[in-house]
């Protein structure tokens, strides 16, 4: 073919971008010097001999804590071997993320305390059967990737609630999961959970069945749970998120620039121990920053700047070659209202645009502290709009159509072209539950709202018949590692009924 | 009104720590008598204050410098206070509870109820039941005040009140708790005096708990 033109660039995808390259680096060369200079506090023994015997510098060492300066040379040591891929495969070993460079994948925020009842939309406790629930829900929504425990077991042991969220999540997805674990021992036994799941440990080095969820403790601290936690995972393959929750503001400054220096730094020291302690060990880093509110002093999950942060902090991750936790699909409204709808879709645009590779908190009201299933389902079809948005404008000789509109020519129409057949429907979204019908069809068909329609699709995936995902034996089994972790820790329980009624 | 205490208690709305401590000594060096300038200088500015970020005209960060200036006044007043016989409003012992580190909030908590006058000792995050009771013995605070943001660490508020309770000094302190999971309906499971759903609804049940609110 002849070649008649040149310098040509095409968009498969639209293009966002919050902070150019030189930004960047201007963050994380500061976040360098935070790191050498100002340091972080590790309360963790183990951790600090970690960072020390890797180059670290340790001083003002206290009763439970020390402070440790990394030096650049370090960062860069460990980037060198930190994966740039990390995939995550569930048990069906069909569902997987394969998170890099601006790979989209979306799934639920976990451990709400409160959730919204599908049926009476009463706010109440999170239950086990809630957080079954909602891995059916994940289950059967197509935009829904992986999941996490959109409650906290509140009707079991309280202190072994993470063994139970896991189990019930496991009869509700075979999607990838992203665990939390309430301590090591609860680490473990979930570990202990998958294996049983996947059958076997080799199995899990072909593709874990989980990511664990670790947070650092903003400004610049690293728990010994923390810590552990992180060690744990090194040393037995599992994918873990370290992800700072700083609070512009309140736990980091109040300056979005700022605020991304602190988390950054928060996250390069676990880098930094992670790569030390196993060099190739995978993490994702994020994730969930925003500003307080200076009016109710709550943890803003549907401000413009969370949304805006996380983007630029994906930026950063996509520089620096590691894959990013995103939130989005979340609101600080109090049930799925228009608010809800609004904020979850600007901040899962945002977060889809400017690609953002393990984007979670979907389904997420009050700040974290509820989880709605009118939410989850509603997400999964803003998620779809996105999407679309996300495949761009194709401009080939096929798209630009020139012989199609020759062929109909001045008047005339293109609703029985043979072009329209072949491709309206890859060309044109439609929508499941957004109504687009004239006013006499709505009415006629019961002057439904959009909260209405989304009630209905809840009611209806969650009533829908559906096969174990377990056999029985090995539903039991897994369960066993739940009873016997109540029965090890039911003295920590306090003697009476903390969320049962009366 | 005296035009120091007037100065002072707009220096309190407007949040000046720093001349906050020479207009309560000019007062006292007027002859003005401690609790005049408390009631009619210091606690007018504040409720200035509390009155214009309820009507949304005020944010927490400037609230907080108000708080502080508050307190760097009191510190020259409380002596004198003390000294004329004036009961305090009280003091605080105030912390998150064990296995928990989230903080801010009881910061907040702090913050606000220095705010409304109290004395408050800020144990920290991650505090075991035996730090309370230890607290509670040398500073023998009207109230002790326990955060905790997790369910599971919200066990630690039940495990410190029955420690308070076996140490025999559970009758000579309030005790109010609050954080995110936190209900009314398990601080009365519990045995808690009161529960806080924000830092100002804390700082307003801490005053109702001692007498003042
Ligand atoms: C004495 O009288 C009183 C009276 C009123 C009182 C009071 C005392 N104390 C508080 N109040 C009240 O007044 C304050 C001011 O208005 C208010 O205080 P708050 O603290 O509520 O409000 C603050 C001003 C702003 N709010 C906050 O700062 C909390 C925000 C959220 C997002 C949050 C954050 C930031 C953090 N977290 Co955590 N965290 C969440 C939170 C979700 C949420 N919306 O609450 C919550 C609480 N966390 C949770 C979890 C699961 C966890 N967190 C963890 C860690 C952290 C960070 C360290 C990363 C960070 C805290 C950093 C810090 N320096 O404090 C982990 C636990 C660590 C530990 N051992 O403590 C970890 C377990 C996660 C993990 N698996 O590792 C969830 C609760 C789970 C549960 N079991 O109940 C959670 C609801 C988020 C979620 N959905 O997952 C009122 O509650």
């Amino acid at each position: 073919m002849q070649v008649k033109k040149t310098n040509f660039t095409v968009n498969a995808t639209p293009r966002f971008s919050v902070l150019t390259e030189d930004e960047i680096e201007q963050i994380y060369f500061s976040a360098l010097s935070v790191l050498y200079e100002t340091g972080v506090r590790v309360y963790d023994q183990e951790g600090v001999d970690v960072a020390h015997a890797g180059g670290a510098i340790v001083e003002d060492t206290t009763e439970d804590s020390s402070l440790v300066k990394i030096p650049p040379w370090m960062v860069d040591k460990a980037l060198s071997t930190l994966p740039r891929k990390v995939v995550v495969i569930g048990p069906d070993r069909k569902h997987r993320m394969e998170l890099f460079k601006d790979q989209v994948y979306f799934g639920a925020g976990s451990d709400t305390p409160f959730t919204i009842d599908p049926k009476s939309g009463e706010r109440r406790r999170a239950t086990y059967e809630d957080v079954k629930n909602f891995a059916r829900l994940a289950q059967a929504l197509p935009n829904i990737d992986f999941h996490m425990s959109l409650g906290i077991v509140q009707d079991r042991a309280v202190g072994t609630y993470d063994r139970w969220q896991y189990l019930a999540m496991l009869e509700g997805t075979t999607k990838p999961i992203n665990i939390t674990a309430v301590d090591l021992d609860g680490l473990n036994d979930q570990l202990e959970m998958a294996y049983i799941r996947l059958g076997g440990k080799e199995e899990w080095r072909k593709g874990p069945i989980f990511s664990l969820y670790i947070e650092p403790v903003s400004p610049l601290s690293h728990s010994e749970e923390v810590i552990q936690k992180l060690l744990f995972s090194a040393d037995n393959e599992i994918p873990f998120v370290y992800t700072p929750c700083p609070l512009a503001g309140a736990t980091s400054p109040t300056t979005l620039a700022g605020t991304a220096v602190q988390a950054l730094t928060e996250s390069l020291f676990g880098i930094v121990l992670a790569q030390i302690r196993k060099p190739g060990a995978p993490m994702i880093i994020g994730g969930l920053m925003s500003n307080m509110d200076m009016q109710t002093t709550v943890y803003c999950y549907g401000s413009p700047e969370m949304a805006l942060l996380s983007a630029a902090y994906t930026e950063i991750t996509k520089w620096l070659g590691v894959p990013m936790y995103e939130t989005a699909g979340c609101s600080d409204s109090k049930m799925f209202d228009a608010q809800a709808a609004m904020e979850a879709t600007i901040n899962i645009a945002t977060a889809a645009l400017v690609g953002g590779n393990m984007i979670h908190d979907v389904g997420y009201l009050e700040q974290g502290l509820t989880s709605s299933p009118e939410l989850m389902v509603a997400a999964n079809e803003i998620i779809d709009m996105v999407k679309r948005i996300l495949r761009g404008i194709p401009t080939t000789d096929a798209d630009l159509a020139l012989p199609v509109m020759d062929s109909v020519g001045p008047g005339g129409h293109f609703l029985e072209h043979d072009h329209t057949y072949k491709r309206f429907k890859h060309e044109i979204w439609q929508p499941q539950l957004i109504d687009r019908q004239n006013f006499e069809s709505w009415e006629m068909s019961g002057s439904k709202t959009f909260k209405d329609r989304v009630h209905e699709r809840v009611l209806e995936i969650l009533e829908a018949e559906h096969e174990p995902l377990m056999e029985d034996k090995m539903f039991a089994e897994i369960k066993r590692i739940c009873e016997l972790a109540d029965e090890r820790h039911k003295d920590e329980e306090l003697d009476l009924d903390m969320f049962g009624p009366g | 009104m005296n035009e120091t205490l007037e100065k002072l208690s707009t220096c309190i709305l407007e949040g000046d720590s720093e001349a906050a401590p020479g207009l309560v000594q000019q007062a006292l060096d007027d002859g003005v008598v401690p609790k005049t300038i408390l009631d009619e200088g210091m606690v007018v500015g504040m409720n200035e204050v509390g009155d214009r970020f309820r009507r949304g005209d005020m944010f927490v960060p400037e609230v907080l410098m108000s708080a502080d200036a508050m307190q760097s006044g009191l510190e020259i007043l409380r002596p004198e206070l003390v000294s004329s016989g004036v009961k305090l409003i009280g003091k605080v012992v105030l912390g998150t509870v064990q296995g928990d580190l989230h903080d801010i909030g009881k910061n907040l908590v702090g913050m606000m109820c220095e705010g409304a006058g109290f004395e408050v000792i800020d144990l920290g995050f991650n505090q075991k039941p035996e730090a309370f009771i230890d607290a509670v013995k040398e500073h023998q605070p009207d109230l002790v005040g326990m955060s905790a943001l997790l369910t599971t660490t919200m066990r630690a508020m039940g495990h410190t009140i029955k420690s308070l309770e076996e140490a025999g000094l559970r009758e000579q302190v309030k005790v109010m708790v609050g954080g995110a999971p936190v209900d009314q309906a398990f601080a009365d499971r519990i045995g808690a005096d009161g529960y806080g759903s924000n830092a100002v609804a804390g700082s307003d049940l801490a005053k109702r708990l001692v007498g003042a609110g």
